[in-house]
């Protein structure tokens, strides 16, 4: 009995919450207050299953008979929910309960996909009527989720149902094929009113339901070229949707949104990729001899990937100036998002889940590779080589042209793999045009007239050809020498000949053009041909073994990480190069003027720059010099902490004075503000009380400007104190108690004990923390002082870190970038100085290294 | 006599000796030692409480600074509207999504590093394991940060907040050296019986290590679910905001804020002041909100946060 409670609280709770306000509803003053009065201020959950789109005045607002209020995926997804808990309800840990998870998790499906199309049309202005959804509208959803959880606690113990590993992959490849088969289904239905625009002809144009197959093609029908081709919508609004004119965006109307642009390439990827893993999940998974693990991941990928593509369109058009238009008319209510997205996503990531029990109940633990262990090596190798092939034929080089005069890129084009093989690399830089169609250069351009520029383009259109056609022709040889099972050594040199034509392609596509007005840069293609040459010539050179040998399979299981910690760590140093530019946003680094030491004399030859500099070099070794100057008060609460015999006592402190530290200097400046509030707060109260506050005038403690360095240490001691303790603490609990025994028979009092035993015990560690923090004193994070910085105390609290970001990012522009550069390639060359001399003073003093 | 008993008869003596010779210098020491230690505490929660306390009081009084020591007209009026703002239970969606993530990309990742750092028969593993760990000391700078992130494509990308965490050197050197204080044996006795690296990490290191694990999990998700600078600056369109950067937003724009609020209330509870949404109130309440997870889970995992600390203390 007493397990069936839950259930019964679930049930009961989401019985309630069917009748409690789902969604609340704020009609916008402009609807006038006769037709506001037609609108509930809330609708539940029971009114949306039972009336649909008529919980709404539909009738006297004709146009929102448009609005997809999810009302049969609402109403199943709670019949489901009712059956799955009375199945519960009936029989726990039996034939019921199972029927119940099977249920629930309908019941996820169907909820989850409701509340997430009532979740796309929450935030947005419908009809001027703002809807919000409310909590009580998730609280199905989570009576399911707990359902789900309660029922797979329930049947643990039970014997599975499918024990087979072979149904379960079955089971994984029937759900991958059905979610391939759902992206057929649309995943959006635009309907736009004949109203739309004045001729009713012209919006039928916009009417379109699109499936995430369209969208994975980049096929989804483009508004922007119906738009300029057919010269529709071009005509001025009329009829009720005019209404929503201040609502489309960025002040443009209805209209400007037909011109928007459509298809993300990012959105197109990410479903392609998800769906090819879908079809291999299918696949393998009816392969007999395939490793279990193989669908496993594929299926797993997928569904992450696709995941990450239908976030990108639940963000209807937010924000978004490349959201398609077909996105924004969505945003503005004129039809509908299914839930089909969502759901394929659900049957992606069930058919993993399937795919994780055949691994379980599989009869091989490990890994089983399905090719011959004498191939498995030289089939890599293949691979990693037509990878690099597939590379060499994507677009390797992107061409930008400028004017001498102008700071801007005027245009681009691309210098494709298949181009130089079919030798039309020239033909695509002749005659450049901007974006309008207009040519860039014309043959009376003083400077650099257009023959000129094509001369030149021609003849590295002809190097980038040659050094192609060589370093593909190496390749395929490198490959079917591989494949042929010739020595190794012939196929690693040609791999790495290839390589070295890659870097010269690379190089000499810089180099030869006339940098004033035409630079090239590698695309991401050309960089990644790059690695998979080299791993290809590394898996070659194992090519005849069996096995890797062990410490290069280490090596391959660490490369991932080296990858991250390169992207992450070592490849922002490029960006130091900013600072000897006159770095301008949006120009190719070729093209950047170069200037040298400039920026760094600047910071001390420009009066602006040196006051500048100078004060905030003040600010930041003032508040490091004050941290570091109390440094040692975290040791002496250590120590006297340590003298309280009550251990529970002991141990109340500890946990509420380490509470701060543990809470975001965001929130540490809520508490100031409401403790420090000029008139409100309880320090101001309290002065009152004293009398050495005027009530009428009181005094602004906060936002001046005063003893602001003080201030921002008392905080930082808050914060920190009690958790600056805890390594002392940890240190105190390590030393003899002999030592202390000796003492006392020696006849030494506490006081003696604390000085000569607790203390030196504690200075090896005091002596560590405080070179640190000398190493450290520039770096003093910006977090704290960009919370409590205001226009009155700025000139006091601004640190370096601060000032750098509000030199560049905070104040929006990207003249500064080469100058905040210079100040951060400064701060950290000080700062390595520092730590190495804090190491070698440790060495020299203690034998000990810090780092 | 077994060594615990002696231990403890030490304990004891010591324990009586102390209250024999509790002479008259040492009880003023105790007095003054107790109330410091009471006064900091207490400096220490008072905010907490404070904030709390204004929260949940009658919000007229709240704006007249009347409420300074205990509530007055208790209400939670202030926690519906608040949690009706529009966005607000997107940012904790996206909060709680960039902690879950977060932390267990960084610990899986760090942890599975630092197991292949132990390996002494990897191929240049000294070359590597430095330049892994150099890393902590020195920086690039912000500009050049974001501008990589930006040329990586994580700007406005949720993703930003998870993946660029996979290595960080601290935790690594932690699981290296935990790992390193295990006892070879059992590692070896998996490996004959054929399983790969992977394999061993998995089922034998793993349920070894969970101590250092847990510690840097929590140490993980405290660092998600407070960071709002990251938000700042890599978020310019507005996407995939987070509740502590939406906190840090209203402290500026409260004002604004509160009159959003009140205009998605009923007219009916529009004509209570005691209840009015106040720009204070909401910058309390939305501060209470963002504080009250890690008040909850806090307790639980204390005695992980000290635990941790110590095995930082090893290395030093």
């Amino acid at each position: 009995m007493k397990k069936k409670l839950p259930v019964l609280v679930l049930l009961l709770a989401a019985v309630i919450a069917v009748f409690l306000p789902a969604v609340s509803l704020h009609v916008h003053s402009q609807l006038g207050a006769e037709t506001a009065a037609l609108f509930p201020a809330n609708i539940s959950l029971w009114q949306i299953m039972t009336q649909g789109i008529r919980c709404l005045p539909a009738d006297q607002v004709p146009a929102m008979k448009l609005m997809y209020t999810a009302q049969v995926p609402l109403t199943v997804g709670m019949l489901l929910l009712l059956a799955g808990c009375v199945m519960a309800l009936l029989n726990r840990a039996g034939t019921g309960t199972r029927l119940s998870l099977l249920f629930s998790c309908g019941a996820l499906i169907f909820l989850g996909t409701g509340i997430f199309q009532w979740m796309n049309l929450s935030r947005s202005l419908l009809f001027t009527v703002l809807l919000t959804v409310q909590a009580a509208m998730y609280i199905p959803v989570i009576a399911a989720v707990v359902l789900i959880l309660l029922d797979v606690l329930a049947l643990r113990h039970q014997a599975p149902l499918l024990t087979d590993d072979r149904k379960w992959r079955l089971l994984s490849v029937v759900l991958a094929v059905m979610a391939l088969l759902v992206m057929l289904l649309p995943v959006y239905v635009i309907n736009a009113p004949e109203t739309l625009t004045a001729n009713p002809a012209d919006a039928a144009a916009a009417n379109r339901s699109v499936s995430m197959y369209q969208m994975l093609l980049g096929s989804e029908p483009n508004l922007y070229t119906i738009g300029q081709d057919k010269q529709v919508f071009t005509d001025t609004l009329s009829g009720d949707l005019k209404a929503l004119e201040p609502y489309s965006g960025d002040g443009n109307n209805i209209r400007g949104i037909f011109m928007i642009r459509g298809n993300s390439s990012v959105l197109n990827t990410l479903l392609l990729a998800g769906a090819v893993l879908l079809l291999l999940t299918a696949v393998l998974g009816l392969i007999p001899k395939a490793d279990r693990w193989f669908p496993l991941v594929m299926s797993a990928m997928a569904a992450l990937l696709l995941a990450t593509g239908v976030l990108s369109i639940m963000q209807v058009g937010e924000a978004d100036m490349y959201a398609s238009a077909s996105r924004q008319l969505l945003k503005l209510g004129i039809g509908h998002v299914t839930p089909v997205a969502p759901l394929a996503v659900l049957l992606a990531l069930c058919s993993a889940c399937a795919g994780a029990l055949g691994v379980h109940y599989a009869n091989e633990p490990y890994f089983v590779n399905p090719l011959p262990a004498s191939l498995r090596i030289r089939t890599v190798a293949a691979a990693l080589a037509v990878l690099a092939l597939v590379c060499m034929l994507m677009p390797n080089a992107t061409v930008s042209f400028t004017k001498a005069n102008k700071n801007k890129v005027q245009a681009t084009a691309e210098l494709r793999g298949i181009d130089a093989l079919t030798l039309t690399a020239a033909d695509r830089l002749a005659d450049p045009k901007d974006s309008k169609g207009k040519d860039v250069y014309t043959a009376d351009e003083a400077e650099y007239p257009i023959g000129a520029v094509n001369a030149a383009t021609a003849s590295t259109a002809r190097l980038y050809t040659g050094l192609t056609w060589a370093s593909l022709c190496l390749t395929l040889l490198a490959l079917v020498l591989l494949i042929l099972k010739k020595p190794q050594k012939w196929v690693i040199a040609l791999l790495i000949a290839a390589l070295v034509l890659r870097v010269a392609t690379w190089l000499a596509l810089s180099r030869s053009l006339p940098r004033a007005v035409v630079t090239a840069g590698g695309t991401i293609w050309l960089y990644a041909s790059l690695p998979l040459l080299i791993f290809a010539a590394f898996f070659a050179h194992f090519a005849h073994l069996e096995e890797m040998p062990n410490k290069y399979r280490l090596f391959l299981l660490m490369l991932p990480f080296l990858v991250a910690v390169f992207l992450f760590s070592y490849l922002p140093l490029y960006g130091w190069s900013y600072a000897f530019y006159n770095y301008k946003f949006g120009l190719p680094m070729d093209q950047q003027e170069f200037v040298g030491l400039k920026w760094f004399t600047e910071m001390f030859t420009n009066m602006a720059n040196r006051e500048n500099i100078v004060r905030v070099l003040k600010n930041t070794l003032g508040m490091s010099g004050l941290n570091l100057a109390t440094s040692w008060l975290p040791m002496i609460f250590a120590v006297f902490l340590n003298e309280i015999t009550r251990t529970r006592f002991k141990k109340f402190v500890q946990i509420f004075t380490t509470l701060p530290n543990f809470i975001s200097w965001a929130l540490v400046f809520s508490f100031a503000m409401c403790l420090f509030a000029a008139d409100t707060g309880i320090y101001s109260k309290l002065m009152m009380s004293l009398g050495m506050n005027d009530p009428n005038n009181p005094t602004v403690w906060l936002n001046s400007g005063q003893h602001i360095w003080l201030k921002m240490w008392g905080w930082s001691t808050w914060k920190g104190l009690g958790w600056g303790a805890i390594m002392y603490l940890a240190a105190i609990s390590g030393i003899d108690q002999e030592l202390y025994e000796a003492a006392r028979v020696d006849g030494a009092n506490r006081w003696a004990l604390m000085r000569h035993i607790t203390l030196p015990s504690l200075l090896p560690t005091f002596f560590v923390l405080l070179m640190l923090s000398i190493s450290n004193i520039l770096n003093n994070g910006m977090e704290q002082y960009l919370v409590f910085q205001n226009p009155m105390n700025r000139q006091t609290i601004e640190v370096l870190d601060l000032y750098v970001y509000n030199i560049t990012i905070a104040s929006r522009g990207t003249t500064l970038y080469s100058y905040a550069t210079a100040i951060g390639i400064l701060k950290t060359v000080v700062s390595v100085t520092l730590l190495f001399s804090a190491n070698f003073l440790s060495k020299k003093l203690r034998g000990e290294s810090i780092m | 006599m077994t060594a615990i008993d002696k231990k403890s008869r030490a304990f004891a003596g010591k324990h009586h000796d102390n209250k024999q010779k509790m002479s008259k210098g040492d009880i003023v020491f105790n007095i003054v030692n107790y109330t410091v230690f009471i006064l900091i505490t207490l400096a220490c929660i008072f905010p907490f409480y404070y904030l709390f306390i204004n929260t949940i009081s009658d919000n007229e009084l709240v704006r007249l600074g009347r409420i300074q020591l205990y509530p007055q007209g208790i209400h939670f009026e202030n926690y519906v509207q608040v949690l009706k703002i529009p966005g607000i239970l997107d940012a904790l969606f996206v909060s709680i999504a960039r902690t879950v993530l977060g932390t267990l990309w960084t610990v899986g990742g760090c942890a599975f590093l630092g197991y292949l750092c132990t390996k002494q028969e990897m191929w240049l593993r000294k070359v590597w394991y430095r330049l892994i760990i150099i890393t902590m000391y020195f920086s690039a700078g912000l500009i050049p940060w974001y501008m990589n992130l930006r040329m990586l494509g994580f700007l406005d990308n949720f993703w930003v907040y998870v993946i660029p965490g996979l290595v960080s050197p601290y935790n690594v050197i932690l699981v290296k050296t935990f790992i390193e204080a295990l006892p070879p044996s059992l590692e070896e006795s998996a490996t004959l019986d054929g399983a790969g690296y992977t394999r061993v990490f998995l089922s034998v290191i793993m349920p070894l290590i969970t101590p250092i694990l847990a510690t840097l999990c929590i140490f993980s998700a405290v660092g998600q679910w407070n960071s709002f600078t990251d938000t700042m600056m890599l978020m310019p369109a507005g996407k995939y905001y987070t509740l502590q950067f939406l906190l840090y937003k209203y402290q500026n724009e409260a004002s604004s804020l509160a009159a959003l609020v009140r205009n998605t209330q009923d007219s009916s509870s529009l004509a209570n002041i005691a209840t009015k949404q106040t720009a204070l109130s909401v910058r309390m309440t939305v501060a209470m909100v963002v504080t009250l997870p890690i008040l909850f889970v806090y307790p639980f995992f204390q005695r992980y946060f000290v635990k941790g600390i110590m095995i930082g203390a090893v290395k030093g």
